[in-house]
């Protein structure tokens, strides 16, 4: 028998949970070790860079502490660091009887870890150990995974969970300027001082691991545009948008051709266009300027990419249909965002 | 306080130092209270162990099962806690001879139930012959009407079955209860052996102990054996309630052990009476389904209406025989305990041969023989209620008040067919590693026998051990372990 669908979708989320919780803690990592530099804001960016200030003005005040913790330990998140790991958890359980055991047992000691951090270990001073920690825990995760688990059609989904959700966290680490920027707005890409660019620039590759070969191909410059087309369009990093654009198509391709699976063809069309859109952002020399825009249409596409996933794979109905259902009401709180979870769209049986 | 030449030159204490059995029958022993010569080795080898050694590695044993998932989950409100079943590393050791009985009264038993349902569902010459009282069969909460008529593959209801039985001071070998609905534990029986392996060789060396390593695959070919007629290659499946369940991680390890998929209801649909699982490339036929869905959630057309776990129509394909369930709906009338008392009978029955594995004696009060021995000797004698289950209503009559006892004696006299009763059993005890060294613990065993053209018995099966001094409550809930269960092989 083929993959069940439900073992595909399991494998399609342990990814994304996986490398959300990774992305999250290099963010809050980079923010606590280099925040210094932050003159406005402090923290409040990273509410707006996930559209979170309602949902947490709900329970909280927003201060440094608060919007840490709401990010790393608290469960009513369902965006936290713990939520994630808590529902990788629950889709590799789900998943069990596919993977490796060294992927559970990895995914199920790394989960008693994240539920033992407390609020002595989100302090200022043991920020920086604590995020290690958490990164180090979802790269052995994602490690064993690509060094045990077997290629077959569900290595596929995998894949795919972990490029779509990579491409759409680098596109959000893309934007971090303009969430900081008064209002946010498109002119903020490019600081008034020079050198408050070089130091937040240099950050951003320090965040995605790009610092060092970003500076041996650019020779010690770190110019905002060519940064930024770096993290875009970079065919080599396994972080940037491009490369993740590639390997969502190699596996699409392989489900295609490689598994016979004609139900890809729909998904490789929206993924053509995620292709030509990244074309047309090499062609534009003012990406810089447009910077914000472009980081909103990559993660609506990775959207749509993902719907047409689930529907062809997932048992999930198509979002966009005619008005037999009423849409759902969206939640509180919830104004815009673009993160997606799991079983959003989802046909119930 | 301890000196430091002490901590340097600890004095070894040997983990059976102070081990005494006292009356109880012991599973090391035997009956000459002497290590045999088949498990002297073993008996040195924890003679000349030391016992804070080996209380380390048992821990050590007991996180490593933690981190392998080898649990159970209780879910609470808010969290899922995996627990693992406490594990004992003193195996617990059945000769060969004593493994032969019990195999061939499992084998005995399981072939007389199927027997038994069969022709419930079918003829009723026993009922109709009054070896077995009508109203009990046909007003028993797990009689499935549906059932009736239907020819199921090889003529097997009872696929997957556990017999709970127990040890007397004797060492006779007495069956407690059978179980042919969804007995659980046997994933316990292989992976305490793979841990007894990785953790625990010196305990082994020089034994020659039978494998159980290939349940998987002993089950996967029974159960392709009872596909439906005329299907070559047929699909097995495993139904499991989900992640939820609180034996996820056997339905995990059964799945995985056969290499079969692990389905939930929402995967599968019927139509055409016939059963379909959502695969990412469309759906796929389904044709034997290992279930560990109980029968009133299996089907809401047909049983529970309010049932997430099961599919709608399942009921519909077992009846146009497009799909085998293992175990077959309605096997609870054969494992009931009223229908225990007359399994004896049932033997001779359809067999013509008498039970090789006894009950523990039992007294049918709905006989006018059984109420009258009950009534006289009650402070004696274990009653149980025959239609409740997890031990609601059992009155220990040993432990019991004057005014408990009179009690009691008003209730059975009111309604005596709803009751049996049985003498106290001294259970069996095995040495057990406690922090003082090795103790006697009560033990019983639960093996598991496998079912479709015949029969294969599972070498050992689940030891359950009292962990809790004086204890014969062996349940995992309440503070019972499990215990390695090594059948020696025949010596060449």
């Amino acid at each position: 028998m083929r993959l069940l669908s439900r073992n595909a979708e399991s494998l399609f989320w342990l990814a994304r949970y996986l490398e959300r919780g990774a992305s999250l803690a290099r963010v809050i990592e980079m923010q606590s070790s280099f925040g210094g530099h932050d003159k406005d804001g402090g923290w409040n960016w990273l509410l707006t860079l996930h559209t979170d200030e309602p949902a947490l003005r709900e329970r909280f005040e927003p201060s440094a502490e608060t919007i840490i913790a709401f990010y790393l330990t608290d469960s009513a998140n369902a965006g936290s660091i713990r939520s994630s790991i808590h529902w990788a958890r629950e889709n590799a359980r789900a998943l069990r009887p596919f993977i490796p055991l060294d992927m559970w047992a990895q995914l199920n000691m790394f989960h008693g870890v994240i539920e033992e951090i407390g609020a002595d270990d989100i302090q200022r001073s043991q920020l920086p150990r604590t995020c290690s920690q958490i990164r180090a825990g979802c790269l052995a995760q994602i490690g064993v995974a690509e060094g045990l688990l077997y290629r077959d059609e569900g290595y596929q989904f995998f894949k795919l969970g972990l490029m779509i959700e990579r491409a759409d966290q680098t596109s959000r680490l893309l934007d971090v300027k303009f969430a900081q920027g008064p209002g946010g707005s498109a002119s903020a890409a490019r600081a008034a001082d020079p050198a408050d660019d070089f130091v937040f620039w240099s950050t951003i590759l320090r965040t995605v691991g790009a610092y060092q070969v970003f500076h041996r191909l650019e020779t010690g410059s770190a110019d905002p545009e060519r940064v930024a087309r770096f993290l875009a369009l970079n065919p080599g990093h396994p972080r940037s948008i491009g490369f993740c654009a590639r390997e969502i198509g190699d596996a699409l391709q392989m489900l295609r051709g490689g598994f016979q699976l004609m139900r890809a063809n729909a998904c490789l069309e929206a993924c053509e266009i995620l292709m030509e859109g990244l074309q047309a952002a090499g062609r534009d020399t003012q990406l810089l300027g447009r910077l914000h825009e472009f980081n909103d249409w990559v993660q609506r596409t990775l959207i749509q990419l993902a719907n047409e996933i689930a529907v062809a794979f997932f048992r999930a109905e198509p979002l966009e249909r005619p008005a037999a259902e009423p849409p759902r009401p969206k939640k509180k709180g919830k104004r815009q965002s673009q993160t997606q979870s799991q079983g959003e769209g989802q046909k119930q049986s | 306080m301890a000196t430091i030449a002490a901590l340097k030159h600890p004095r070894m204490v040997s983990a059976l130092e102070g081990y005494d059995p006292g009356d109880s029958y012991c599973e090391l022993l035997g009956a000459d209270k002497q290590p045999s010569r088949q498990v002297a080795a073993l008996w040195h080898c924890l003679e000349t162990s030391d016992l804070g050694s080996l209380r380390q590695r048992a821990a050590d044993a007991e996180r490593e099962l933690f981190k392998l998932g080898i649990t159970f989950t209780v879910y609470t409100e808010k969290d899922a806690i995996d627990r693992i079943l406490p594990f004992d590393v003193i195996p617990r050791v059945l000769s060969a001879q004593a493994w032969a009985r019990i195999e061939a009264g499992v084998k005995q038993r399981v072939q007389a139930l199927n027997l038994f349902l069969h022709d419930v569902y079918h003829e009723r010459k026993i009922l109709a012959d009054g070896v077995v009282p009508t109203e009990l069969v046909l007003t028993n909460a797990c009689y499935r009407p549906e059932m009736v008529g239907l020819d199921l593959p090889c003529g097997t209801y009872i696929h997957i079955n556990g017999t709970d039985i127990v040890r007397d001071r004797a060492g006779e070998f007495l069956v407690l209860e059978d179980n042919g609905r969804s007995p659980s534990g046997v994933s316990y029986v292989v992976e305490n052996r793979h841990l007894m392996q990785r953790a625990f060789p010196d305990l082994m060396a020089g034994l020659n102990v039978r494998p159980v390593s290939d349940y998987g695959k002993r089950l996967l070919g029974k159960l392709r054996e009872v596909a439906p007629a005329g299907i070559d290659n047929p699909c097995v499946v495993l139904l499991s309630p989900g992640i939820y369940n609180s034996a996820y991680f056997e339905h995990v390890f059964l799945a995985r052990e056969m290499g079969v998929p692990l389905v939930e209801g929402r995967d599968l649909v019927v139509e055409d009476d016939r059963v379909w699982a959502y695969t990412i490339g469309g759906r796929a036929p389904v044709h034997v389904i290992y279930r560990r869905v109980n029968d009133d959630f299996l089907d809401p057309e047909a049983f529970n209406p309010a049932s997430m776990l099961g599919v709608r129509g399942l009921l519909r394909a077992v009846k146009r025989g497009t799909v085998t369930l293992a175990n077959a709906i309605g096997t609870g009338v054969a494992d009931d305990k009223a229908v225990y008392a007359y399994v004896p009978r049932i033997i001779r029955y359809y067999l013509d041969e008498e039970p090789i594995l006894a009950n523990v004696e039992t007294h049918i009060c709905g006989e006018p023989q059984g109420l009258a021995h009950t009534l006289a000797n009650l402070e004696r004698l274990v009653l149980k209620p025959v239609g409740e289950s997890g031990g609601y209503g059992i009155v220990v009559g040993p432990k019991s008040s004057k005014a408990e006892i009179e009690a009691a004696t008003a209730k059975l006299k009111a309604d005596p067919g709803n009751f049996i009763s049985q003498p106290m059993i001294d259970l069996s005890v095995s040495p057990t590693l406690g922090e003082n060294g090795a103790r006697p613990r009560h033990v019983d065993l639960r093996p598991y026998a496998i079912t479709g053209r015949d029969t294969w018995v599972l070498p050992g099966g689940l030891t359950r051990v009292a962990l809790k001094e004086g204890s014969i409550i062996v349940n995992s809930s309440q503070g019972g372990g499990t215990k390695d269960t090594w059948v020696l092989a025949d010596e060449p």
